[in-house]
């Protein structure tokens, strides 16, 4: 996992910070949460496994206890239909401080559809970050489609990515972030 | 035609700053070729058997001279004195250097154009009716539209990565130029008064595409009033996003969405994501304004044409002296088209000189020349057709000798359009790494072959489209003759289709047999072009009589003397 992440607030700017959260692939799964690098008590599990350990309906006191704590979210898998859970989303909305949705590899561009839908279908107001094989010049379209936060791929200089947030002062076309640009009226 | 305003021009200007920086990291190495790639193909930069290739867009076909004398400029400047037109309304520039294109894209810059979005799995150019605003056929003029969605879908944030490339048309006419049902989505403009308070509406065609599948789009919405296109086109694009295939290349493109889910569930879907893109408090914030149409739609407004008479065709043709009068007349009845407005027509310059370059090629000198005659003749602007052809839209009647006799001089007269040269052919394995086999000498043998302009004009409206290869750049699909070169054990083959059409009665042309050797293509031709000779009754034209005997004449024909796979290239 990348140790920082690019944190970009809709109405802030981004800044570098510590990456507090995990991502957990879902292997080797035991039924609970896995052990977690040290340090860290906060874990993104996968939707589908969220799904078939539903605390609602898995009395799973551990995964319990630490939703209790905020100390879980979900991640989404580039084709899980988020559409399809509309409720178990709409419950999430008060455990999950962050939600993240997954990008297999940096073409792969359904988790902007992912982040627009939970931005403007479910008026997500948490965190949504960008986590996978997540590039520097895939920052700008993120940013503006409804992520607010970045995992880079290990190798990516974060120094560059900062860089791309303010490349453009103008869009022509409304997104989450900012509405497209009109001409000043004379 | 439209002009930047301070937005457009500054977000072009920012793409140049961002390309230059991904062409720097590239080049130091901190971004890798496979990670590159597709950030260049979304400026349109292609890697090509021999060298880099540029792609520039000319949004719906609108060029000014100023614009061309650019592309002359950028043609000497960085690549080897030429650029092929090609049938999306794009220009490409087959020899540039890596390290050169972020210059090419600032001159570019300076004068409104740019290569965004002309490749890449994203939204390309958006294409349209050369004729656009002065055909005679047209009942609604499609550029607003056209310039309003092109501005909506460059750099759109949530279609930057869709499963595979996404073509629009745009068509306001009674005659489809745009072959809209071969694109991702057609959009049809029509004028209905019990519709949107009678004012424009779009039907909707989704799921076409030529290709390895080639399919016909399907009508799946009627009657969108114009203001909504943002929201309905959004809601379809991200049907498609999120269900199109990503796990097989050849299975991505939407028109496979489209068949395997059907037609009617395809727009099912559509109409329940627009349900909640399109809310009546969303709506104001998402869709088009009449305020921002006014804004676009002023730069479409009639040039300022004289009031004159129309001229009948007789008059036009006895204004030419007698030595030139039948050459004259030729080129009228072929390149020149009717116009709305009395007195004036639209011309159409021939880049299908018969066996010397590739269709669609211009030299600088002829893009220079052109200029000059659009300034002379048709108010500094001209257009790029599908077919690979310029036009000069808005010319005097008066002024037509002049101009033919000009163009003369600079090669671009040849009477073709239409006919059987005026081939239609992608750039081919003589520069694209994707391409199976050549289409440039193909089609130059077919015009030797049939370099007689009385039995071309005899034979009269036959398309004739090459691809390189199954991704049917050339578009053979809808070539009433199509010819596809594919690949046997290492040697380049051409199978000939038959029966395609473009226009209001599209069909995808079908596959007459087994392929033949290069050096046979001509004579197949030639067998083809016979059987129609002596089948046709009266001025049947070449589909006609085709669509009446179906295929076994014409095959018949082809094989009694050919494809007995007698290897051999051109000579």
């Amino acid at each position: 996992m990348n140790k920082q992440i690019i944190y970009f607030p809709k109405d802030g700017k981004p800044t570098v910070v510590a990456n507090e959260w995990q991502v957990w692939d879902g292997e080797r799964d035991e039924g609970g949460i896995p052990d977690l690098e040290h340090g860290l008590h906060k874990v993104l599990v996968p939707f589908h496994w969220w799904r078939m350990h539903n605390p609602a309906h898995h009395q799973n006191a551990d995964v319990l206890d630490k939703a209790g704590k905020g100390e879980i979210g979900v991640w989404f898998a580039a084709d899980d239909d988020i559409l399809k859970h509309a409720e178990i989303i709409e419950e999430g909305k008060n455990l999950w401080p962050v939600v993240g949705a997954h990008f297999p590899i940096f073409r792969d561009g359904r988790s902007f559809s992912t982040a627009a839908l939970l931005r403007d279908r479910f008026e997500w107001q948490g965190e949504v970050r960008a986590i996978g094989d997540v590039l520097i010049d895939q920052l700008l379209q993120g940013a503006r489609v409804g992520f607010d936060a970045f995992e880079l791929r290990p190798d990516q200089s974060i120094d560059i990515g900062l860089k791309q947030f303010d490349l453009y002062s103008v869009a022509t076309q409304n997104c989450w972030r900012d509405t497209r640009s009109t001409q000043a009226v004379a | 035609m439209y002009k930047y305003d301070h937005i457009d021009q500054t977000l072009v200007d920012q793409r140049v700053i961002q390309f230059r920086d991904q062409v720097e990291r590239r080049l130091n190495g901190t971004l890798a070729e496979e990670e590159f790639r597709p950030l260049r193909l979304q400026n349109g930069l292609y890697h090509q058997r021999h060298a880099y290739m540029l792609r520039v867009a000319i949004p719906y076909g609108l060029l000014s001279a100023k614009q061309l004398r650019t592309l002359a400029f950028i043609a000497d400047k960085y690549d080897r004195g030429y650029g092929h037109f090609t049938t999306r309304q794009n220009i490409q520039f087959n020899w540039v250097e890596l390290e050169q294109t972020p210059d090419i894209l600032a001159e570019l810059a300076k004068v409104e154009m740019h290569a965004i979005q002309t490749s890449g799995n994203c939204i390309r150019n958006i294409t349209s009716d050369a004729f656009a605003g002065v055909a005679a056929d047209e009942y609604i003029d499609p550029r607003p539209v056209c310039e309003l969605l092109r501005q909506w879908s460059t750099l759109h944030p949530e279609f930057a990565h869709l499963p595979r490339k996404f073509k629009f048309a745009i068509n306001g006419a009674k005659e489809d130029r745009t072959v809209l049902l071969c694109h991702d989505v057609g959009i049809e403009l029509k004028k209905n008064p019990n519709i949107n308070n009678g004012e424009l509406t779009a039907d909707i065609y989704a799921g076409g595409g030529m290709g390895r599948t080639p399919i016909l789009g399907s009508l799946i919405k009627q009657g969108l009033p114009w203001q909504v296109l943002p929201s309905y086109l959004t809601a379809l694009l991200r049907v498609y996003n999120r269900f199109g295939r990503r796990d097989n290349l050849y299975k991505a493109r939407i028109k496979i969405l489209v068949k395997a889910l059907g037609p009617e569930e395809f727009a099912r879907q559509v109409e329940g994501e627009w349900a909640h893109l399109h809310s009546p408090e969303k709506q104001s914030k998402d869709n088009f304004t009449q305020l921002e149409w006014e804004r676009v739609a002023k730069h479409f407004t009639k040039p300022a044409y004289q009031k004159l008479n129309a001229v009948s065709n007789e008059v036009v043709i006895a204004s030419a002296p007698e030595p030139e009068r039948a050459a004259f007349a030729r080129w009228l009845e072929r390149n020149v088209k009717p116009h709305q407005v009395p007195g004036y027509a639209s011309v159409i310059l021939s880049l299908k000189p018969h066996g010397t370059v590739a269709p669609g090629d211009a030299t600088s000198a002829q893009m220079n020349a052109i200029a000059d005659l659009a300034d002379q003749y048709s108010f500094g602007e001209l257009r790029v057709t599908h077919e690979q052809n310029l036009v000069l839209a808005d010319v005097e009647q008066s002024q037509l000798l002049n101009l033919w006799r000009a163009a003369k001089n600079n090669n671009l007269a040849l009477p073709n359009i239409g006919l059987l040269t005026d081939i239609i052919a992608c750039p081919g394995g003589d520069f694209c790494s994707l391409a199976n086999a050549k289409s440039l000498p193909i089609a130059k043998a077919i015009q030797e072959r049939f370099d007689d302009l009385d039995y071309l004009f005899d034979l009269g409206d036959i398309s004739l489209n090459i691809s390189g290869c199954i991704n049917s750049c050339g578009h053979h699909h809808v070539g009433n003759i199509g010819v596809l070169g594919v690949d046997k054990d290492g040697e380049e083959w051409y199978q000939i289709t038959l029966g395609g059409e473009q226009g209001n009665d599209a069909s995808i042309g079908k596959v007459i047999g087994p392929s033949f050797y290069a050096n046979e293509i001509p004579d197949v031709m030639t067998s083809l072009i016979n059987t129609y000779v002596e089948q046709r009754t009266g001025d049947e034209p070449f589909i006609e009589t085709y669509r009446r005997l179906g295929v076994t004449p014409f095959k018949e024909a082809a094989y009694k003397n050919n494809g007995k796979h007698s290897k051999g290239a051109l000579a």
